[in-house]
């Protein structure tokens, strides 16, 4: 109890900060200067009609190389978190009951649309909202599905983790490609820019956004299919 | 030059690639990885040389093709060069030396090795505070992952903690970026630093807050930092000198740096406060610990901290910012990392099962080297960058900084060099005998032995750039670490290059000296190798023993010639460290040896801060200069410097360390050490009172309480010395006597005093020396140094008898020999001052030193043979000949006492208002009367003479008898040794003065020393190990420095 | 209207840590844990919001000319989804750990996992 009270009283003091932040937060009736740049420039500069992606890839594409980053070493530390251990084979054998048949059928049906969403969403990540983060957590829930219908179906690490490495290292090439053929490291521009709103349109984005869907699928299902190991027996 | 990109695109391109590679190829993958590494530490060496040499101006490197603010842009400047080169070399190190570790995990350790070396790149570089967030974040998840790298499992415990601690962390850190962002419009440290100071007020001021809040626990201040220590004790030793060295050594506390910028001088204070909190809590704390990864993690907490305090003294320190931090930064990670390696040598965890380490001396030079960078001793970076920075603190005034910073020092040096007192003495414990707790591979051993290298090649690097001469270009310097390559040679060998070199350099040097510094030097050189004639007895290689000595006695040969106070104070410490290896060769002075060290650097530290009171800025600050110290700083630095030297004499309250050091060490070096090494802090209270005189604080008069210490000194000294049984111990507390002797006679400030002083030194020098041999000859052949377990030695050992013989006439001050005339000058300079009451002290020590030396005399030669001793042989031939060097010289100096101190007497003339002494041809006259050695001499030697032909003309018919077995009334006593006569010896004396014996110093020091170690134990069971206490500790930190900033 | 938006963000913080620093229960902190990053995300959606402006993606109805007056900061977008995916990669390594530590003593009580202290 003591306990409690001691954290609610910090907590308290947290709360403090929080509300002299909110108190003097005037909301912005303007854009300021690098939210007015991203607005005059991205379509000229970049051709990307969607601005928060031209950030994402492009100007803060540093940042996203860090995020797919991230997830890269998530994936690999559980597996190896995983993959050892004491507990591996010992653990209870449970009775896993048969899926459903509707269960089956309709993953079935589901799996192959689910997967082409997830394809056009980080596709037309420079167009519409979405992207290739967005693309491959909904690629990653087909993979869900699937193990959700059959929790001792396995699928090839190996696969899992060329698509990861060779979407990676594209994408760090293309970044590097900018520093010889363009304004610096991650810059877009090695490909003509287009006409804004089209498909093949803002330089490389479209490429690295697809790398980064592909990659992020991979790496999420790499880690679902790395817990769902776990029930083996 | 390469695009310093490549860094990044490289390690994370080699972390991707790793992907492809087969799970079973993992030499293949370690091979691809060590080539990443080595192609990132090229690209940085190679900028770091175009910074450092060629002088460029820091590089932008632009991505996205879009200026900042509006794109990321990363910075790369000489700063960030190094701590590139630092980061990347020891991840490159650490995973030569993971080897096993990262094969057994495969290719997914190694890209996350890889990732973690590029995200801390990024966090150097970055100039975008959103993109320090995604790195950081790296850094920790890529934490969590080479967690799994250690073989202990509650590292995974560890990994966890610092989940939980990075959630709260990323929390405050993305609400305040935001926040940023919103009161400034851009997420570029530079664009921030460019708005006006108006914009972060209020809320702004806030939102920075937090960020630095979640940057700084990054950097593991005390107390948010339970989760950080936990990693270091579990997570595997290469990987806990990485988290360090590397991640909060460089990148962390750069960030901090950095995010400074923002705001300008305004969170300095805070900052500095705690990192200052930081490195004394850490450091009182580490004494408490028995494990060894522990303890170096605590020790990292407080370097880091000290770190933080440099970072948050920015704005004093001026163009010096960077050699400092860099100096202390440096320093930490090298040691840090190579103790860490160390530790993966050894399976035990105790800080004692270090010994194992003995008989190693390569990885015994690496510790000393190591934990000398830690503690900041010369000739390391961080002995360079500490003494600038004290420098700045003292111009400033900023001495309560100043005084922290040396206590947490103070503490870390002590357990530090406990720890080395373990490996040296210690003996494995018994459960442990059979097993294997040393394993020496190779590739560890070069990564191990490549951080020594790196650490002295720094240590030359700081040198160059200081403003001071480069310690290392010390001629006494080289020749002392030339011992160090040369320690595979007999020691004869050795023996005979010490002795020469050190004559040499005499000769040498001679024509420098003026007659002051011509004494010293005498004694410090010649005399030093007079005694190493003793060493000659010594077989083998003696592996340690010559390195060490040299250190001190370079220390000393450049304390006499050193012009200003950066110079003075390096010697010091030289001779300090050297002294202190000598001292610990003794079989028993493990815990003497440490005292020993830490009264001195204690002492040493309280000369520093009086130096750079009185330097005020003035970097080289000659010492003449200490006499234009202006009037309210003047007392206080002649009380801080004249504490400092008297703890090197050794008197009475500070003098604890001595008998325990002097008694334990071997036979040739206890004279060293009392000989010679005491007149060290004789020299310095001369330079002192020479340069600044008298001093008054508060109406009180210093040399006059110093003349009382003197004298207090003088009377306890001897006492005590009375009433000790062991023979070395007896004369150990005699130089705390006589050392107060010579400090009265300076104290009086006259030149009569002054005279006798120098006559002190030399005496002392040479009858100390020579009694601590003989007596070392006989403990040696008799197996003692009980003196009642000896006695009648004078048929077996006639010639050690005679140097005591001679060696306590010449210390009781009877004539004919020197000490009588020291004791002549000394009565009258007495007397031609008004200091009364201490004198009736002083007068009474005299006697009483009398009690002893009989002692010494009676019970070892005279009186009865033990049966057991019969066998015994003279003291060997090589202890033996400079004991007869010295009663000749003794002789020589009875009968021309001139010849060394007329030179002194004119050369001090100028100092004082009386005049000394009238030397005519062989007599010395003074206002009370005159003074003829010769004469003496003949008249002594006559009635010696007369009575001596008496004696045996009386005792012709004497007849040897035998010696009776006496048995104790038929019963064993309990503690045979009170039976015998010479025990207690001088029991009616300690009955009407025992109760001036009572240990209360030893006492006092020993409360002081439990005080602090309760206070440890007591205060790190605020680190429970529950994760969760330490998030809610982490909140507590933040609410309470928000509390405090707030309300100042 | 950001007002609510941020105050339902930092109380969802002060919630997700309340629940975080008092559950002894592994699991229930990383929920909590994630309730207070959610929160984290609102304030920083909330931070870009501009009264009565649309989403920063060009088209017929937002032209590029006019954009910078019709549209919302981009930025904060951008972080924020920056920011999810990192709590994700978190949540996704406690849970393996949550994993491996239960898998250590059997119990998920994190009072218990303290061998490694003072």
């Amino acid at each position: 109890m003591i306990k409690n009270f001691i954290v609610l009283l910090f907590l308290f003091g947290l709360g403090m900060i929080f509300s002299a932040l909110l108190l003097g937060y005037t909301p912005d009736s303007e854009l300021n200067l690098t939210g007015r740049y991203y607005a005059e420039h991205t379509a000229q500069d970049l051709g990307a009609a969607n601005i928060v992606t031209a950030i994402i890839v492009t100007y803060r594409g540093l940042d996203t190389l860090g995020e797919v980053t991230v997830l890269f070493l998530t994936a690999a530390i559980v597996g190896m978190l995983l993959s050892t251990g004491a507990g591996k084979g010992k653990s209870l054998q449970r009775k896993l009951s048969q899926s459903g048949e509707l269960l089956t059928t309709g993953s079935h049906l589901l799996v192959p649309l689910i997967l082409l969403l997830g394809a056009y969403v980080f596709i037309n990540g420079h167009l519409t909202p979405g992207g290739g983060f967005q693309g491959g957590a909904i690629i990653a829930s087909a993979i869900l599905l699937i193990l959700l219908t059959d929790p001792l179906y396995r699928f090839s690490h190996q696969l899992i983790s060329i698509v990861e490495s060779i979407s990676g290292l594209i994408f760090l090439a293309l970044g590097v490609l900018g520093i010889f053929f363009a304004g610096g490291f991650l810059d877009n521009r090695i490909l003509p820019v287009g006409e804004l709103g089209s498909l093949f349109s803002a330089g490389a984005i479209p490429i690295i956004y697809s790398l980064v869907g592909l990659k992020v699928g991979a790496e999420f299902s790499s880690m679902l299919v790395n817990f769902s190991e776990t029930e083996d027996s | 030059m390469v695009n310093a990109i490549f860094i990044i695109v490289i390690g994370l391109g080699t972390a991707f690639l790793l992907g492809l590679l087969r799970e079973t190829w993992r030499h293949t993958a370690y091979a691809v990885m060590l080539a990443a590494l080595a192609v990132m530490a090229w690209i940085a060496v190679r900028w770091l040389l175009f910074f450092a040499v060629d002088g460029a101006a820091p590089v932008d490197i632009l991505t996205a093709g879009t200026a900042p603010p509006f794109a990321i842009n990363l910075r790369l400047g000489i700063t960030e060069a190094v701590l590139m080169v630092l980061v990347i070399v020891c991840g490159l190190l650490s995973a030569v030396y993971m080897k096993e570790s990262l094969l057994r995990l495969g290719r997914r350790a190694m890209s996350v090795l890889l990732v973690f070396i590029m995200a801390l790149c990024g966090i150097i570089m970055t100039r975008d505070l959103f993109n320090l967030f995604v790195f950081f974040e790296l850094v920790v998840i890529a934490t969590a992952g080479l967690i799994l790298l250690s073989e202990n499992k509650q590292a995974l415990t560890a990994g966890f903690k610092y989940l939980i601690i990075s959630q709260m962390v990323s929390i405050f850190l993305l609400i305040g970026i935001i926040f940023t962002y919103h009161t400034t419009g851009t997420l570029n440290i530079d664009g921030m630093a460019g708005t006006s100071a108006d914009m972060l007020k209020g809320a702004g001021s806030l939102a920075f807050f937090l960020m630095l809040m979640a940057v700084l626990i990054e950097a593991k201040p005390f107390p948010a930092n339970g989760w950080a220590l936990d990693i270091y004790e579990s997570a595997h030793p290469a990987f806990s000198a990485l988290f360090s060295a590397a991640m909060a050594g460089a990148a962390a506390v750069y960030a901090v740096d950095k995010l400074l910028l923002i705001t300008g001088p305004e969170w300095l204070p805070a900052v500095t406060a705690i990192g200052l909190i930081s490195f004394v809590a850490a450091n009182l704390l580490a004494l408490a610990q028995s494990s060894d990864r522990r303890t170096l993690g605590y020790s990292s907490v407080g370097q880091v901290g000290l770190i933080l305090v440099v970072i948050g003294q920015r704005d004093i320190l001026g163009d010096q910012y960077l050699y400092i931090a860099g100096g202390i930064l440096l320093s930490h990670a090298i040691a840090k990392a190579g103790l860490y390696w160390i530790s993966g040598l050894l399976s035990q965890r105790d800080l004692t099962a270090w010994s194992a380490l003995r008989g190693h001396p390569l990885l015994i030079f690496a510790f000393i080297s190591f934990i000398a960078m830690l503690s900041g001793l010369p000739p390391f970076p961080s002995f360079y960058a500490k003494w600038e920075l004290f420098m700045a603190l003292a111009v400033e005034g900023r001495l309560w900084i100043m005084g922290f910073i040396l206590f947490g020092a103070l503490l870390e040096a002590s357990y530090l060099f406990r720890w080395f007192g373990y490996i040296l003495k210690r003996e494995t414990a018994e459960e442990h005998k059979d097993a294997q707790i040393l394993s020496l591979a190779p590739h560890k051993l070069v990564v191990i032995l490549t951080a020594v290298v790196v650490g002295w090649g720094l240590a030359y690097v700081w040198g160059e750039i200081s403003v001071y001469s480069n310690l290392l270009y010390a001629l006494p310097l080289l020749f002392a670490l030339s011992f160090v390559l040369l320690d595979w040679l007999p020691a004869w060998i050795k023996n005979t290059v010490v002795i020469a070199g050190m004559v040499a350099y005499f000769v040498v040097t001679y024509p420098l000296y003026d007659p002051l510094q011509l004494i010293f030097a005498v004694i410090f050189l010649l005399g030093g190798a007079v005694i190493f004639l003793a060493s000659y007895h010594a077989h083998g290689r003696r592996i340690g023993f010559y390195p060490s000595a040299m250190l001190m006695f370079a220390g000393l040969s450049m304390l006499i010639v050193a012009e200003d106070s950066f110079h003075f104070f390096a010697a010091w410490e030289f001779l300090t460290i050297g002294s202190y290896f000598l001292i610990i060769r003794g079989k028993h002075s493990e815990p003497h040896a440490l005292s020993y060290l830490v009264f001195s650097l204690g002492g040493a530290f309280l000369i520093l801060a009086g130096f750079v009171v009185a330097a005020q800025g003035v970097q080289l600050f000659n010492l003449e200069s200490l006499s234009q110290v202006a009037a309210p700083l003047a007392p206080w630095v002649f009380l801080l410097l004249a504490i400092g030297f008297m703890t090197k004499t050794a008197v009475m309250g500070l003098h604890i360390w001595l008998p325990g050091a002097h008694a334990e060490a071997e036979t040739d070096v206890s004279p060293m050490v009392s000989g010679i090494l005491l007149k060290a802090g004789l020299f310095g209270i001369m330079i002192l009172l020479m340069n600044m005189g008298k001093q008054q604080l508060y109406g009180v008069e210093l040399t006059y309480i110093m003349l009382w210490i003197g004298a207090l000194s003088a009377f306890l000294g001897n006492l005590m010395a009375a009433f000790q049984e062991d023979a070395k111990r007896l004369l150990a507390y005699s130089s705390i006597g006589q050392m107060g002797y010579a400090l009265f006679g300076l104290a009086l400030m006259n030149q009569l005093g002054w005279m006798m002083a120098m006559m002190f030194v030399i005496n002392h020098y040479i009858y100390k020396s020579m009694l601590f041999l003989s007596v070392g000859g006989v403990a040696k052949r008799t197996g003692t140094r009980e003196m009642y377990q000896m006695g009648g030695l004078i048929a077996l050992m006639p010639l050690s008898f005679i140097a005591v013989l001679i060696g306590i006439i010449a210390v009781s001050g009877v004539p004919p020999l020197s000490g009588f005339g020291g004791r002549w000058i000394f009565y009258n300079a007495i007397m031609s001052s008004e200091y009364r009451l201490p004198m009736i002290l002083i007068f009474l020590s005299g006697p009483i030193a009398f009690l002893y030396l009989f002692r010494l005399i009676h019970t070892i030669f005279l009186g009865q043979l033990k049966d057991e001793h019969r066998k015994l042989k003279e003291a060997p031939f090589w202890i033996l000949l400079p004991q007869m060097i010295y009663v000749a010289a003794l002789m020589v100096f009875a009968l021309v006492p001139g010849l060394a101190l007329r030179k002194v007497d004119a050369y001090l003339n100028p100092f004082f208002t009386d005049h000394g002494l009238n030397w005519e041809g062989l007599t010395i006259t003074s206002d009370y009367g005159y003074w003829s050695p010769v004469s003496i001499m003949i008249v002594i030697a006559v009635i010696f003479g007369v009575l001596f032909a008496w004696l045996l003309f009386v005792n012709r018919k004497a007849q040897k008898v035998k010696q009776f077995n006496i048995v104790y009334s038929a019963e064993r006593p309990f503690r045979p040794e009170t039976t015998h006569f010479a025990w207690n010896f001088y029991a009616p004396y300690r009955k009407a003065m025992g109760f001036l014996m009572q240990p209360l110093v030893t006492r006092f020091w020993a409360a002081v020393t439990d005080l602090l170690h309760t206070l440890a134990d007591l205060v790190r069971r605020f680190y429970t190990g529950n994760g969760q206490t330490y998030a809610i500790q982490l909140l507590a930190f933040v609410i309470i420095v928000y509390l405090f900033k707030m309300e100042f | 209207m950001v007002t609510i938006a941020m105050l339902t963000g930092f109380i969802l913080i002060l919630m997700g840590l309340y629940g975080a620093l008092t559950n002894h229960n592994i699991l229930r902190m990383i929920v909590s844990f994630s309730v207070a990053n959610t929160g984290v995300n609102i304030v920083l959606v909330a931070v870009g919001y501009i009264h009565g402006r649309t989403a920063p993606i060009l088209n017929e109805a937002v032209p590029a000319a006019e954009a910078a007056a019709r549209i919302i900061d981009p930025v904060p977008q951008a972080l924020v989804l920056t920011a999810i995916v990192i709590g994700l990669g978190i949540t996704t390594l406690m849970l393996a750990y949550a994993y491996k530590l239960y898998e250590m003593k059997g119990s998920l009580d994190i009072s218990k996992f303290s061998e490694l202290k003072w």
